[in-house]
C-alpha cells in the first residue's frame, strides 16, 4: 500500500511537473518577438500570403488554445490546415516543422540515437573511471598516488569541456590526424566507424565528469570509511575488500547514484556544447537550432522529451534510492535536487 | 529580348550560412578571379566529390521551398525553361534549359511563349512536359510551400486568390496548349521574365503525384543528379540521374559519380579540414565562405592559397540610416554618420583586405552603367573633425543610437568597428544583436521604432543596378516583410526609379540609375560600408572549380575531380 | 594556500583593471589597427607581445589583450560570486522550510526542487535574451537567471543538515521548552548551518563562473563590447593555428580562477566542515 501510494503520488507529481515545464517554455516562445509564420512564408513575403500561413501553421488562435492543440495532439495526433492541402500529424504528434518540413517526432527520431549514443559511451566512461578513481584515491588517502588522481581531477574539474574538446580535435584531428573530427556515422550502419567518430566526445566528456565522480567518490569514501560500523567489520576481521566492497562502497553508491541519474537525464536531453564542438546533430544541436529559427514547435516537442528524461531519471533514482537504503523507507525520503 | 535589368532582388545579411544555398547574387568586375584548377582542365567523369555544408537541413529538396541559386546545389537537381551560363570569364547571361529558347514575349511583353525540348526526362523515367511545369508553379501558391523563391507570384495575373493545386484548382495565368508548349500570363509587361522563369521555384514537378508535405523527403529530378538519401544534420547524397542526357544540357558538366553533402559541419572545422588536405578532404569542397582566421592561414600558405578561390568584390555591405527614427531626422546629423565612419576597421572585421573593399556607391562594381564616386570622402578610417564639427553645428550632443545586426561572427564584429568609431566623435552606439529570423522581423517589419541604424548587406539576384537600388530604396517597399529597412520615402528618388524602370534604351537606363545612386546618398539614407569578396576552399584534387563574374559563388554544376 | 592566492590576484585584477590597464595607456575598446597585418593577425612573435601589450593584441582589431582579460574578469566575477550569493539565498532559505518544516511543505518545496532541475535553463536563457531590450546591463540579468537556476544544489545540501539538525538535542531542547521555530532557526539552526554554507557557497562559485562563460561561447552572454572571457575563447579558438596566443590569454585565465576556486574550496570544507569530510584523523 505504501509503494502504491509513494508510486501514485510521484506519478502524479511528475506529470504536473512536465506540464508546468511544456506551458512556461510554450509561452516564453510566443513572448518573443521573432514570427514562425513571418520565417515559414519566405522571402518576398505578401501581407495575403502571411495571414494564410499563419491560419495553416494554427497560430492565430489565442495562445491557451495553442497549448491545448499541442497537448492534445501528443494523443489524438493533430490536422494542419484541411483539405487535400492538409499535412496530418499521426498520433503521438509533439507538432509539425514547417521549416524542416517534417513532424517533431521524426526529428527527434533522427536526432535522440546521437545524443544518446554521447550520452551512454560517455556515462559508463565516466562511472567506471571516476568511481574507480575515487575509491582508489581513498583507499590510499595521503599517498602519492592519491594526490595525483586528486591533481589530474581537480583540473579536470576547472577545464571548460568546449575548450578541452576544441583543443582536443585540433590535436587528435588536424596536427596529429589519428582520430576524425567531427561527424557522427549511425551505429546500424558502421559499428565501428560508430565508436571510431564517438571517441573523442566521449573521452572529452568523461575526463571532466570523472573528475567530478572521482572527488565525490573519495569523499563520500572517506565518510564511510570513518563509519563505526565499518570500523566494526574490520574488528571482526572481516577481510578488506569485503569491508570495502560489501559495505562502504554500498553506502557511498547511494549519493553517486543519484547525481548521476540526474547528470545523466539532463545529458539526454541535449549535450549543447558538446553537440557544437564536434559537429554532431543531436537533440541539443536541433533544439538551438530551432531557437534560432523560432521553431516553436521543435522547442516545445524537444523541451517535453528533455524535461521526461530528467524526471524519469529523478524518479528512478528515488526508487534504486529505496531499495539501496532501506533506512530510507521508514523517514520522508530526501528528494534529490 | 532581354534587358539587364532584373526584377526584386533578395537580401542576405552576411551570414556564413546557407552560403550555397542562398538566392543571392551580385555582378562583379570584368576580371574574375579563379584559382588554379580552373576553366581549363578538361571535363573527367567520375569520383565522389564531397561538399561540406553548415547547413543541417536542407529544404531546397523541394523546388518550392529553395532558395537556392542556378549555380549552385539546385542548379545540379532541377532543370527549369531557362537557367545561367557563367563561364570563369564573361558576362553571365541567361540562356535556355529545357526550352528551345529564353522565351518569345509578345502583347509588348505581357505574354511569354516557351517550347520544351525533346528528349527530356525526370529521375523516374516520365517525360517532362508542360504541365510538370504548370503543377511545379502552381504548388508555390500552396501555404505550406510558400517558403521559397517567390519572384513569380506578384508576376502571374489572376493569382491574388490562388492557394494552390490540391484542391483541384488551377491557375488561369499559366496556359499549357499542348505538352511541349507554355504561355505565361503576367499582370504588366515584364521584360526580365526570362530571368523569373530560371528560379528554382519554377522547376517541374510531376503533375499531381507530389502532394505537399512528402516531396521534399524524395524527390523527382530533372538535372544531372537524383537524391539517393538525405538525413538532416548529417548528409545528402546524390547519384546521376540515369534518364539526364548531356546533349540536352550543354550547361552542366555533371563529372562526378557521386556528390556527397556533408551537412552540419562548423565552418571553421571545415575550412581546417580543407586546408589540412588529408585524404578523405582531397575530393572536397566547402560551400560555406571561408572565415577571417583561416584566409589568415592561407595567405601564409601558398599550397593553400593555390586552392582557395576568391570572388570579385560584389556584395554590399551597409548601415541602414532609419530615416523615420526621431533622433535623425537632421540632414547634418546623418552626414556626420557618412563622415565618421572607419571603414578599414570594417575591412578587417570583414577579414581583410582579400574579403572586402571599401565602399562609397550603392551600384556595386562590375554592374553596366556604374559610375564611382565618393560623395562624403571620409579617408580611410573616417574624417573625425569634419564629423564633429557637423554634429556641433547641428547642435547635437551626447547621441545614443541603437544598431541593430544579425549575431553572425562577422555581422558583430563589424558593428563593433563601427561602435568603436563612432565613438570617436561623440556617438554612442548600442548594439543590438538579433538572430537572423528577429532581426529580419525587426527591420522589415511595419514598426519603425526599435533600430535607428542596421547593419545588413545586399546580393541583388541579377546583374543590375535596377537591383541595386530599387528593393532597397522606393517606397513601396518599406514593411511588410520588404528591405527598405532605411524606410527611405523620397518622391525625387522614386521618381527617378520609375522613370529608369520604364526607360527602354539600356544607356539611358542606366544613367537614370546612377542618378537615383547619388540621390540616396545625398539623402544620406545609408552608409556603405564594404564590398565583400567572398572566398571558398577546395581540397587538391577538385578541379573546375572557379567564381565567374555573378554570382560570387563557385559554379557547382562547373566542377569535376581529377583521376 | 596557493588557492586563495590565485583567487586574490585576480580578484585585484578585476577590481582594479582600469588602473592596471592605464599603466600602459589602454582601454579593451580601442582599435590598434597599425599592429595587424594586412590580415588581421597580429604584428610580432607571440601574438604582438610588446612594451605596451604586455599579453599582446586581439586578431583584426588590435584591442589589447591585457586590458580585455582584467576587465573580462569584473564580469566573470561579478556573475560568479553575484549568482551563487543569490542562489544560496534562495537555497538555503528553501532548503531549511523544507528539511525544518517536514509533511506537505516539504513535499511542495521538492515538487518545486524538481520543476527547477527540470527547467530547461539553456533555451530559457537563449529566449530571454531576444526578450531583454538592448539597453538593460546583460549581466545582472545573468547573476539573476543562473541564481534562480542554482539553488537546487544548495537547498539539497542544506535541508539534508536541517533534518539532521532538527533532530539533535539541543534543538530538541529548544522546541521542549517552547521555543518558537524562527527562534529555534536563528539561534540554534543556522549558526550551525553557517560553516556548511560557506563550504557550498565557496564551492559553488566555479560552477557559476563556467556557466557564464560557456553561455558567453554559445554567444548569449554580455554583448559585444563589454569584454568576457568567454566570448573571447569562442573568437580565439578559430586563430589556434595563426595565433595560439591569442587563445592563451583568456583561456587560462579562465582555467586558472576556476581552478583556484576549486582548490580553495576544498581547502575550506577540509577546515571548516568536519561532517563533510568525514570522521577521519587528519
Amino acid at each position: 500500500m505504501r509503494i502504491t501510494r509513494f508510486l501514485l503520488t510521484r506519478i502524479a507529481g511528475m506529470i504536473g511537473v512536465l506540464l508546468l515545464v511544456s506551458l512556461a517554455t510554450f509561452l516564453i516562445f510566443y513572448l518573443l518577438p521573432a514570427d514562425p509564420a513571418r520565417a515559414e512564408c519566405g522571402k518576398l513575403c505578401l501581407p495575403g500570403e502571411l495571414t494564410q500561413v499563419r491560419a495553416f501553421m494554427g497560430l492565430n488562435e489565442p495562445v491557451w488554445r495553442q497549448y491545448l492543440n499541442f497537448l492534445g495532439g501528443i494523443f489524438t495526433g493533430r490536422t494542419y490546415g484541411a483539405g487535400a492541402n492538409a499535412i496530418v500529424c499521426a498520433a503521438p504528434c509533439l507538432g509539425y516543422s514547417f521549416q524542416q518540413n517534417t513532424t517533431v517526432l521524426s526529428l527527434i527520431g533522427q536526432t535522440l540515437p546521437v545524443t544518446a549514443s554521447i550520452a551512454v559511451g560517455a556515462a559508463v566512461l565516466w562511472l567506471v573511471a571516476g568511481v574507480l578513481a575515487g575509491v582508489v584515491s581513498a583507499l590510499r588517502r595521503g599517498r602519492a598516488l592519491d594526490r595525483a588522481v586528486m591533481a589530474v581531477a581537480i583540473v579536470g574539474v576547472s577545464a571548460p569541456s568546449y575548450l578541452v574538446g576544441l583543443l582536443a580535435i585540433l590535436l587528435f584531428g588536424f596536427k596529429l590526424n589519428i582520430l576524425p573530427d567531427s561527424g557522427y556515422v549511425p551505429l546500424q550502419q558502421n559499428p565501428g566507424q560508430w565508436a571510431f567518430h564517438l571517441i573523442l566526445p566521449w573521452c572529452v566528456l568523461a575526463f571532466i565528469s570523472a573528475a567530478i565522480y572521482a572527488r565525490l567518490t573519495r569523499s563520500q569514501m572517506l565518510d564511510a570509511l570513518g563509519e563505526d560500523y565499518v570500523r566494526t567489520a574490520r574488528a571482526k576481521g572481516l577481510r578488506e575488500a569485503s569491508v570495502v566492497g560489501k559495505h562502504a562502497l554500498r553506502n557511498v553508491m547511494i549519493p553517486v547514484i543519484t547525481i548521476f541519474g540526474l547528470d545523466f537525464g539532463s545529458l539526454l536531453g541535449g549535450a549543447v556544447i558538446t553537440e557544437k564542438v564536434f559537429s554532431m546533430y543531436g537533440l541539443g544541436a536541433l533544439l538551438i537550432g530551432a531557437v534560432e529559427s523560432t521553431d516553436l514547435s521543435v522547442i516545445s516537442g524537444v523541451t517535453l522529451l528533455a524535461a521526461v528524461f530528467v524526471i524519469v531519471a529523478n524518479f528512478l533514482v528515488d526508487v534504486v534510492y529505496k531499495l539501496l537504503d532501506p533506512r530510507v523507507l521508514r523517514t520522508p525520503v530526501m528528494h534529490i535536487g | 529580348m532581354r534587358k539587364h535589368i532584373a526584377i526584386l532582388g533578395s537580401s542576405v545579411s552576411v551570414a556564413l550560412l546557407a552560403a550555397g544555398l542562398a538566392a543571392c547574387g551580385g555582378a562583379n568586375n570584368t576580371t574574375s578571379t579563379t584559382s588554379s584548377g580552373a576553366g581549363s582542365a578538361a571535363a573527367a567523369k567520375g569520383g565522389t566529390l564531397t561538399i561540406l555544408d553548415s547547413e543541417t537541413t536542407i529544404s531546397g529538396l523541394d523546388p518550392a521551398l529553395s532558395w537556392s541559386l542556378a549555380t549552385t546545389s539546385s542548379g545540379l537537381l532541377f532543370r527549369r525553361l531557362t537557367t545561367w551560363k557563367i563561364g570563369p570569364t564573361g558576362t553571365p547571361e541567361v540562356v535556355p534549359d529545357l526550352a528551345t529558347s529564353d522565351g518569345t514575349p509578345s502583347d509588348n511583353g505581357q505574354v511569354w511563349t516557351y517550347h520544351l525540348k525533346s528528349g527530356i526526362y525526370f529521375s523516374d523515367g516520365a517525360p517532362i512536359t508542360s504541365y510538370d511545369f504548370k503543377y511545379g508553379i502552381e504548388r508555390t501558391y500552396a501555404p505550406a510551400l510558400s517558403g521559397g523563391l517567390n519572384y513569380q507570384k506578384p508576376l502571374l495575373a489572376d493569382a491574388a486568390t490562388y492557394t494552390g493545386p490540391f484542391s483541384g484548382q488551377q491557375l488561369r495565368s499559366i496556359v499549357t496548349p499542348n505538352a511541349s508548349t507554355i504561355v505565361f500570363h503576367l499582370n504588366k509587361p515584364y521584360g526580365d521574365w526570362p530571368w523569373v522563369v530560371s528560379t528554382t521555384s519554377m522547376a517541374p514537378v510531376p503533375a499531381g503525384k507530389a502532394p505537399a508535405a512528402t516531396f521534399g523527403k524524395d524527390p523527382v529530378t530533372s538535372g544531372p543528379y537524383a537524391v539517393q538519401s538525405y538525413t538532416s544534420g548529417n548528409s545528402l547524397v546524390l547519384v546521376r540521374n540515369k534518364y539526364w542526357s548531356q546533349a540536352t544540357d550543354p550547361n552542366r558538366t555533371a563529372g562526378p559519380n557521386k556528390i556527397v553533402f556533408e551537412l552540419n559541419q562548423d565552418p571553421t572545422v571545415e575550412a581546417q579540414t580543407l586546408i589540412s588536405d588529408g585524404p578523405s578532404a582531397q575530393d572536397a569542397f566547402g560551400a560555406d565562405f571561408v572565415p577571417a582566421a583561416q584566409l589568415a592561414e592561407a595567405e601564409n600558405n601558398p599550397s593553400v592559397k593555390s586552392r582557395l578561390v576568391t570572388s570579385s568584390a560584389s556584395p554590399l555591405e551597409y548601415i541602414a540610416v532609419n530615416m523615420q527614427s526621431p533622433k535623425l531626422k537632421s540632414l547634418q546629423v546623418r552626414e556626420a554618420l557618412e563622415y565618421a565612419v572607419n571603414r578599414e576597421a570594417a575591412i578587417y572585421a570583414s577579414g581583410g583586405a582579400i574579403a572586402a573593399e571599401p565602399a562609397t556607391t550603392l551600384i556595386t562594381p562590375g554592374i553596366a552603367g556604374r559610375v564611382n564616386y565618393d560623395m562624403y570622402p571620409a579617408g580611410s578610417t573616417g574624417d573625425v573633425a569634419k564629423a564633429k564639427s557637423l554634429l556641433a553645428a547641428a547642435g547635437v550632443k551626447n547621441l545614443t543610437l541603437t544598431l541593430a545586426t544579425a549575431n553572425d561572427p562577422i555581422s558583430t564584429a563589424i558593428s563593433q568597428a563601427i561602435q568603436e568609431a563612432y565613438k570617436q566623435v561623440g556617438i554612442t552606439v548600442v548594439i543590438k544583436p538579433l538572430d537572423e529570423n528577429s532581426f529580419a522581423a525587426l527591420v522589415t517589419g511595419n514598426s519603425s521604432s526599435g533600430y535607428d541604424l542596421a547593419l545588413s548587406s545586399w546580393q541583388p539576384d541579377f546583374p543590375s543596378a535596377m537591383d541595386n537600388i530599387e528593393p532597397l530604396f522606393a517606397s513601396d517597399m518599406i514593411g511588410n516583410g520588404n528591405y527598405n529597412i532605411s524606410r527611405l520615402s523620397d518622391p525625387h528618388v522614386d521618381a527617378l526609379m520609375n522613370q529608369a524602370e520604364g526607360t527602354v534604351s539600356q544607356t539611358a537606363a542606366n544613367a537614370l540609375w546612377a542618378q537615383a545612386d547619388k540621390a540616396i546618398m545625398a539623402d544620406a539614407a545609408v552608409v556603405p560600408l564594404v564590398y565583400n569578396k567572398n572566398s571558398f576552399l577546395r581540397g587538391s584534387d577538385v578541379q573546375n572549380f572557379y567564381i565567374g563574374e555573378f554570382p560570387a559563388y563557385p559554379v557547382y554544376t562547373a566542377v569535376t575531380l581529377g583521376q | 594556500m596557493t588557492g586563495a592566492a590565485v583567487v586574490v590576484f585576480f580578484a585585484l585584477l578585476a577590481a582594479f583593471a582600469p588602473q592596471l590597464s592605464g599603466i600602459t595607456g589602454n582601454d579593451p575598446y580601442t582599435y590598434h589597427l597599425n599592429l595587424l597585418a594586412g590580415s588581421g593577425v597580429p604584428n610580432g612573435a607571440f601574438g604582438g607581445i610588446s612594451a605596451s601589450h604586455w599579453l599582446g593584441v586581439e586578431p583584426q582589431t588590435g584591442r589589447d589583450l591585457f586590458a580585455i582579460v582584467a576587465y573580462g574578469a569584473q564580469i566573470s566575477l561579478l556573475v560568479g560570486v553575484g549568482a551563487t550569493v543569490l542562489a544560496t539565498l534562495i537555497g538555503t532559505v528553501l532548503g531549511v522550510t523544507a528539511g525544518y518544516s517536514g509533511g506537505l511543505v516539504d513535499t511542495l518545496l521538492s515538487r518545486f526542487t524538481d520543476l527547477t532541475i527540470a527547467f530547461p535553463q539553456l533555451i530559457f536563457m537563449i529566449a530571454l535574451v531576444s526578450l531583454v531590450p538592448a539597453s538593460f546591463p546583460k549581466q545582472y540579468f545573468m547573476i539573476a537567471v543562473i541564481g534562480v537556476f542554482g539553488w537546487p544544489s544548495v537547498a539539497r545540501v542544506v535541508r539534508g543538515q536541517t533534518k539532521v539538525l532538527r533532530n539533535r538535542s539541543f534543538v530538541v531542547a529548544a522546541r521542549a521548552v517552547g521555543a518558537s521555530p524562527v527562534h529555534v532557526l536563528f539561534t540554534e539552526i543556522l549558526p550551525n548551518l553557517a560553516s556548511t554554507i560557506t563550504v557550498i557557497a565557496t564551492m559553488s562559485i566555479p560552477g557559476a563562473i563556467g556557466t557564464e562563460a560557456a553561455l558567453s561561447f554559445l554567444g548569449i552572454g554580455v554583448p559585444p563590447p563589454t569584454p568576457s572571457w568567454g566570448r573571447e575563447i569562442s573568437s580565439a579558438i578559430a586563430w589556434v593555428s595563426v595565433d595560439p596566443w591569442y587563445l592563451a590569454a583568456p583561456g587560462l585565465a579562465l582555467f586558472l580562477v576556476t581552478l583556484a576556486l576549486n582548490a580553495f574550496g576544498d581547502g575550506l570544507r577540509d577546515a571548516l566542515d568536519p561532517r563533510m569530510t568525514g570522521r577521519r584523523q587528519r
